[in-house]
């Protein structure tokens, strides 16, 4: 059953140069060629029941346009949007409250501008104060109220309206880790009871964790549709391509630079793959005697998390360099990190000070190898050991010998 | 985890209709299956016909809790922090009162057919604040919250709706007051007071059609904002609220009553004072003109509804 379905969806938008000149508002207006913009162009595409669609772009690539149209805010230009089944839309968190009336009022209100009856608010109040966890402020005008309580509370409404469909936007950026944690739990529950969720954000580990499917937005269209992992790696690729650094670039002042960097696998040719060696081979260039020098390679979740460093050891004080080119290589037997797309910085310090920093100079590609499940790959053995007895646990420890392959 | 917010338990068992026995299906039979009358909505691009005006109307009842509840907080809020509260409802009309009663019977005169003038001017103002105060509370209410607009979705014609329902509770409170005058002064109403009920009900209609329209135009235009003042001001000087009909030459009359505000103002008026029935067939041409415009004004309203998240 298609849940969603759009039929080559536009959306156009005059940008107006508002009132501040009327004259050139005028002859926009008869001549009609003032600014304009496609926000949207042709986007076709369909959500099955009970998928959960991430939505991922760059700013102002269309993502917020789509929800608006799905969720009945704007008119579309061009084309047709099917909507099956009850939709509820959180695009702004309390956007919907009125600062001078109680939680408890806001709660009537915000529900039935959701789309609730009043006896379905009624019965579901005490699950809405509950879930919101702000009982004690529920008689307090929301105009007192903090940010983090705004959204829970705007959460709550939302989510207990029971939609068979719920559009995202950004919303769980506000509040605090436990109601976070409390959300995601609450939508992977919607999930698991068949409803479809369309989500929106730029934290792609939530992207990753909660959807079933991912879409990527480009300057108003659909370029890419799949898997989490496949899009969010196509999305980092668009993203690198436009911050990406180069490396050599001279900065004159500084008494070391870094001249090159690159991954191989010494035993493979298709690149680099997880559960198989790796080789990082850093170029430096230095221009005098530089002391307690340690170089340092790190490694970026698609989110922007430190996943991993390689780093000379600095337990020994670092390295003392001489002037001129060189080139340090970190050997590692076993690339843990699942297959995707990673932002790479380097850095080189000496005597604690950073001398050198690159960051987002490169990406390192991880294609798939060994099975992996997960966030990483544990190098591993087993063996079956059948009719177990105390005695053999305690003659044995539970180690298991790493073995390479 | 406690207090999950879904009420599958709750809701109708039916079968979802496909006849096909696809893994999708498979899938819906392990969770528990919702109603089958799962609403579908189609979204194209804003066009103007009769249809949208139907479509319009019918949602517009699935959200008549939401006109309900609204309403009832535009009073709240508004006497909200305020020390006098509701006693502003009355206050208003009560010191135009005053104020026409003095300009009129002491600076000119005015012919009110042997009713006193303060109980005169009062019960025509009463229904042309309420249209007045509808109408310019209204135009405002879509720009004032425009998160409403670019945030949420629901029928936007509940907002400025909701200003005119408002107003009318205002219109209540001083209908007090006018009793109280009436029987201070010893007017006792006669069951064609009874007529006064549908009067309302069209100056209700006309000050919706007012509301919509302004308010739709205010989006786009902020212009009618400020006019507003203005434009009330000048519409309240040609319709019998200061002065009676009977001063308007009779050969201006048919044209004056093409205003329906105005007969209807006269109308009121001459029902609870005079006693009097009221023309039916003048009561049935602003009827019919106010209908006509709330169509009209609906029919603009929800057309220029689908982009007014953009324009706002």
């Amino acid at each position: 059953m298609i849940d969603i379905k759009l039929d080559r969806v536009s959306k156009h938008y005059r940008l107006r140069t508002s009132s501040k000149s009327p004259k050139g508002w005028y002859a926009g207006a008869l001549r009609n060629r003032s600014p304009s913009m496609w926000a949207l162009r042709d986007v076709s595409f369909q959500v099955e029941q009970g998928e959960a669609l991430g939505i991922v772009g760059h700013n102002g690539a269309g993502k917020t346009t789509i929800l608006r149209i799905l969720a009945g805010i704007t008119a579309p230009t061009g084309g047709e949007v099917t909507i099956r089944g009850r939709l509820a839309a959180l695009i702004e968190v309390g956007s919907g409250f009125h600062p001078e009336l109680t939680g408890l009022e806001n709660i009537d209100l915000h529900g039935a501008m959701l789309g609730m009856q009043k006896s379905e608010i009624r019965k579901k109040l005490d699950s809405i104060i509950e879930f919101s966890g702000v009982g004690q402020y529920i008689d307090m005008p929301v105009k007192r109220y903090s940010s983090g309580m705004y959204v829970r509370l705007g959460f709550s409404i939302a989510a207990h309206l029971d939609p068979d469909i719920l559009l995202l936007d950004e919303v769980l950026a506000v509040g605090d880790a436990a109601f976070q944690s409390k959300c995601l739990e609450c939508i992977a529950e919607l999930r698991r009871t068949g409803r479809t969720i369309v989500f929106i954000s730029h934290d792609l580990a939530a992207v990753y964790r909660l959807c079933s499917r991912a879409l990527l937005f480009d300057h108003g269209c659909v370029v890419a549709d799949g898997p989490p992992r496949q899009v969010i790696d196509q999305y980092q690729g668009l993203t690198f391509g436009s911050e990406m650094r180069p490396v050599g670039l001279a900065e004159p002042e500084s008494p070391a630079q870094c001249m090159s960097i690159s991954f191989l696998a010494p035993d493979s040719s298709d690149g680099v793959r997880t559960g198989y060696p790796m080789v990082a081979r850093l170029g430096y260039c230095a221009r005098q005697t530089i002391a307690a020098v340690v170089f340092r390679i790190s490694f970026y979740w698609p989110s922007g998390y430190l996943c991993a460093q390689l780093a000379t050891d600095s337990s020994r004080g670092g390295l003392n360099l001489g002037p001129g080119e060189g080139r340090i290589e970190f050997y590692c037997p076993v690339l843990a990190v699942v297959p995707g797309l990673y932002r790479v910085d380097l850095s080189i310090e000496s005597g604690g000070q950073e001398i050198e920093a690159r960051p987002r100079c490169a990406t390192l590609n991880v294609g798939p190898g060994k099975f992996v499940a997960g966030d990483f790959y544990i190098e591993n053995s087993w063996k079956l050991v059948e009719g177990t007895s105390p005695a053999d646990e305690s003659s044995q420890p539970s180690v298991s010998t790493p073995r390479l392959d | 985890m406690s207090g999950l917010p879904h009420g599958a338990a709750g809701s109708p068992v039916g079968d979802s209709g496909d006849a096909l026995p696809s893994s999708a299906d498979r899938q819906a039979e392990a969770v528990p299956k919702r109603g089958q009358a799962r609403p579908v909505k189609v979204i194209r691009p804003p066009a103007f016909s009769v249809g949208t005006i139907f479509l319009g109307v019918q949602t517009l009842a699935q959200y008549s809790d939401l006109l309900w509840i609204l309403s009832l907080f535009r009073l709240k809020v508004r006497y909200k922090q305020s020390a006098l509260g509701w006693i502003w409802a009355a206050l208003q009309p009560l010191a135009l009162m005053i104020i026409y009663t003095i300009v009129f019977t002491r600076v000119t005169t005015v012919a009110t057919g042997g009713i006193p003038y303060p109980l005169f001017v009062l019960c025509a103002l009463l229904p042309w604040l309420f249209f007045s105060g509808s109408i310019s509370n209204a135009v405002h209410g879509l720009v004032l919250y425009p998160n409403l607009l670019t945030k949420m979705y629901f029928p936007r014609e509940i907002i400025p709706l909701s200003y005119v329902a408002a107003s009318l509770a205002d219109f209540f409170i001083g209908c007090m007051i006018l009793a109280g005058l009436m029987g201070y002064y010893r007017v006792s109403p006669t069951w064609n007071l009874l007529y006064a009920i549908p009067i309302m009900l069209v100056i209700s209609g006309f000050a919706a059609a007012i509301a919509l329209l302004f308010s739709a135009v205010h989006v786009r235009f902020r212009d009618i904002g400020l006019a507003m003042p203005l434009l009330l001001q000048v519409w309240m000087f040609t319709i019998p609220v200061v002065y009676s009909l009977q001063s308007v030459p009779v050969r201006f009359r048919s044209l004056y009553l093409l205003d329906p505000i105005a007969g209807l103002i006269e109308s009121f008026r001459a029902v609870l004072l005079l006693g009097g029935r009221p023309d039916t067939t003048s009561l049935a041409l602003s009827a019919a003109i106010a209908f006509t415009c709330l169509v009209i004004a609906y029919a603009y309203f929800k057309s220029s509804e689908a982009t007014m998240a953009d324009a706002i």
